[in-house]
């Protein structure tokens, strides 16, 4: 290469003859021929200029300003995307997925609370009614919401039209019920049922669904935050190599081997790639570890407060059922299983006292899974209570508010624990991906400037070599 | 001029495109229908499992002859022994068997045998001397064979196939299957019902005897009478079919609902009792003669049976 270029130097002088043959053509008024003919007419510029020094000079600038054009720009866009993405998994996505939680896990509480207010007809049930409103007014706003997010995922669109349809008509049942369990007639226990039948067959599978979905975009989100920019990487990688090789070539050429220029860009090119490495790499580890011990243990903790609503809600709507018990029982404990494994120990739970060991949600997690023992104890005695016909002792010891014996205080407290231990791992994923965000601050706007530096430092000392020439 | 009359074409062009349909507004929403609940496990198949009549024909009325004293090492002693009654039970059946919305105690017709006969084996009536168990029709047979209860009082009635599995006290009610409709449906006989959906519970007497009817309805098959209501009140079945003292019930909960037509069959209301306690049907022969003698009428009157019943007398009981 550069032996051919030697010997090309000194035959290439004419200069000025190289624009002449691109000018003829368009002076000919031969319609659009000119224009086929301009890419060619193009490249035989170039290799005309490229035959001469100053030529070669000039078009090894021009490529270089280029290129610092091209990787400033790319980076500048494509460090700014990652940036916002990344806050928009605080300010955006995981609160939605928050969102979808909550409709999941309110209409859950409602279906467990409604089967509870019909149960507790002597002390009429006020605790429970709040409880039961405040389920259903949380689920219509969270609805909302998700509802606002799903735009343009027709899954989840779909989800949200089962939810939105069928929760009214749901609500309907429970005041029918309500209202014929006032007026004294025992129809009202048949229309809780068909409500929580309602629930169970169609609002409850599509809430999850939903939730589902939300994590599956925020693991998305997640991944895309925590990938590595490629393009940035060549493109100022490229911009580095074709720095010091510019470098390389004028020292052999001139014999001068420093280029203040070039210098300067050299080093803000370096300084950038350093800088955005460093940034990116922090920034990967702290989405990274946002999600392990943030929002996967989230979820799976979700999943664990779920499952134990679901238990609850069998839990009196076996007492509630009257006689046809024996189903809703069963799905006790299936529910049960799930949230704590066949010995108490596992399941759920389980995965979630591995999953959360060292982080702040570990000491709620260790609570919820004594709770969950001593509920499963309390639940033994209900279900004793109720098979040795002593339906009144059963009901008394699955819906007592006052006291903490009775199954409701046992369940309230793994609710509370689970709860607790939601809102540590939402805090930690908050944490850590508002870290990952700083790590980025500045560093899109700074890539580009030092990409501008780089670009002046090239034009500079490029131009500084080619003024010899004159 | 040439120049302008293209000009005109386009703007012509352009005026007649704006006079055009545009198509029809978008409907952002749509929703052709929307699907009514229904109560869990409701088979609106209308299909019908038909029990086999196998049975040997008897005389469902005969039980044996009552004795009402308690010997030493009998069933009666036993449960004297452990302190309570156990007595599978419906808690679901208004004026039968049903907890009390407002106290969340259970009541009801059914409800006074079994305290009747908790009497009679304590000598004294204390809440705490009986546990009641909530079953549903289907599991009156299996609760009996397995020893989980001393005795079935859920408007149970006595037919020669259940005769096989289990024994029977003597009767202590007589029904008779009708037909529960709203009142502004206009129908009066079952006979008008052919095509139409009529609401049964399963492992129930009246659920066969709507396959025989002619014309022949569509049976919607539930778990629970109560589920039958909701199924009515919501416009999902035409009627309901069974025993017109559970359908008095009903009529009761809901004023705008008639029972007509003529009775369809005879049902028997027996104590049901684990086959091979004899001891114990005799001695609940004993506290029912002493039950229609004095307290039936009483009973009666109490739940209202008789806007439905008409005034009825306690049937007289055939022993062997």
């Amino acid at each position: 290469m550069t032996s051919t270029v030697t010997r090309h130097g000194p035959d290439g002088r004419q200069t000025a003859s190289g624009p002449e043959p691109a000018g003829e053509p368009r002076g000919g008024r031969s319609g659009f021929a000119w224009l086929v003919r301009l890419p060619s007419a193009a490249v035989h510029g170039l290799r005309r200029s490229a035959g001469t020094t100053p030529g070669r000079l000039t078009l090894i600038g021009v490529g270089l300003v280029l290129l610092a054009l091209l990787a400033g720009t790319v980076a500048g866009i494509q460090l700014g995307e990652r940036k916002s993405t990344i806050d928009g998994l605080v300010d955006h996505r995981e609160p939605l997925t928050a969102a979808a939680q909550e409709v999941y896990r309110s209409l859950s509480d409602a279906d467990a609370t409604a089967a509870g207010t019909l149960l507790d007809a002597a002390s009429e049930g006020i605790a429970l009614r709040d409880r039961y409103d405040v389920d259903i007014a949380r689920a219509g706003a969270a609805l909302a919401k998700a509802a606002s997010a799903s735009a343009g995922n027709p899954q989840a669109v779909a989800q949200v039209d089962v939810l939105s349809r069928q929760l009214p008509v749901y609500t309907g049942l429970v005041e029918t019920a309500r209202t014929n369990s006032r007026q004294g007639n025992p129809v009202g226990a048949a229309y809780l049922a068909e409500a929580s039948q309602l629930m169970r067959a169609e609002i409850l599978p599509a809430a999850k669904a939903l939730y589902e979905i939300e994590v599956e975009r925020l693991s998305e989100e997640q991944d895309d935050a925590a990938s590595v920019p490629w393009l940035t990487g060549l493109l100022a990688l490229a911009l580095l190599g074709a720095l010091i090789v510019t470098q390389v070539y004028l020292k052999r050429r001139t014999n001068r081997v420093l280029n203040v220029g070039l210098l300067v860009a050299t080093i803000a090119v370096g300084l950038a790639v350093l800088w955005a490495a460093v940034a990116v790499t922090f920034q990967s580890v702290l989405v990274g570890s946002g999600r392990s011990s943030g929002s996967e243990q989230t979820d799976v903790i979700v999943r664990a407060r779920i499952a134990a609503l679901q238990a609850r809600a069998d839990e009196t709507l076996t007492l509630l059922a009257r006689g046809n018990g024996t189903a809703y029982e069963q799905e006790y404990q299936s529910s049960i299983r799930r949230l704590s494994g066949p010995n108490g120990d596992g399941g759920l739970l389980g995965e979630a006292r591995d999953g959360t060991e060292g982080l702040p949600a570990a000491d709620h997690v260790e609570a919820a899974v004594r709770s969950a023992g001593a509920w499963r104890e309390v639940h033994g005695q209900v279900r004793n209570f109720d098979n040795g016909g002593r339906y009144k002792d059963a009901v008394e010891l699955a819906i007592q508010t006052e006291g903490d014996e009775g199954a409701t205080a046992a369940f309230t407290r793994l609710d509370g624990d689970l709860a607790r231990g939601i809102a540590d791992s939402r805090q930690l994923f908050l944490d850590d991906t508002t870290n990952a965000s700083r790590a980025l601050t500045l560093l899109s706007p700074g890539f580009a400037v030092l990409s501008l530096v780089a670009m002046l430092g090239s034009i500079l000392g490029i131009r500084e070599r080619l003024r010899e020439y004159r | 001029m040439k120049r302008w009359t293209w000009l005109a074409g386009v703007l012509v062009a352009t005026l007649l495109a704006g006079c055009g349909s545009a198509g029809t507004p978008v409907d952002p929403a749509p929703v052709g229908s929307a699907d009514r609940p229904m109560p869990a496990d409701t088979d609106v198949s209308g299909k019908l499992e038909q029990g086999g009549s196998s049975a040997p024909s008897c005389n469902p009325r005969q039980s044996l002859r009552p004795n009402g004293s308690i010997p030493p090492e009998s069933t009666m002693d036993a449960i004297k022994k452990r302190g309570y009654l156990i007595a599978g039970v419906d808690q679901a059946t208004n004026l039968w068997g049903f907890r009390n919305p407002h106290t969340g105690e259970l009541e009801g017709f059914d409800i006074d045998v079994v305290k009747a006969i908790a009497h009679d084996i304590f000598g004294t009536y204390d809440p705490n001397t009986i546990r009641f168990k909530a079953i549903n029709s289907a599991e009156r047979e299996t609760v009996l064979a397995g020893g989980d209860v001393d005795v079935v009082v859920r408007t149970y009635s006595v037919t020669c196939e259940r005769l096989q599995k289990v024994a029977f006290s003597s009767v202590y009610f007589e029904a008779a299957q009708r037909v529960l409709v709203t009142e502004k449906s206009g129908i009066e006989n079952i006979s008008q019902l052919g095509g139409k959906k009529v609401c049964a519970a399963g492992s129930s007497t009246s659920v066969n005897r709507l396959a025989e009817a002619k014309p022949k309805p569509k049976p919607v098959v539930t778990n629970n009478w109560t589920d039958c209501l909701v199924l009515l009140q919501q416009g999902q079945v035409s009627a309901v079919s069974t025993d017109d003292t559970i359908l008095a019930g009903m009529a009761e909960e809901d004023p705008s609902t008639r029972v007509v037509g003529p009775p369809l069959s005879e049902e028997l209301y027996g104590v049901g009792i684990p086959k091979g306690n004899e001891d114990m049907v005799r001695f609940v022969n004993a506290t029912l003669e002493d039950f229609r003698q004095n307290e039936w009428r009483d009973r009666f009157r109490h739940w209202g049976l008789q806007r439905v019943l008409g005034n009825q007398n306690p049937p007289k009981p055939q022993y062997r």
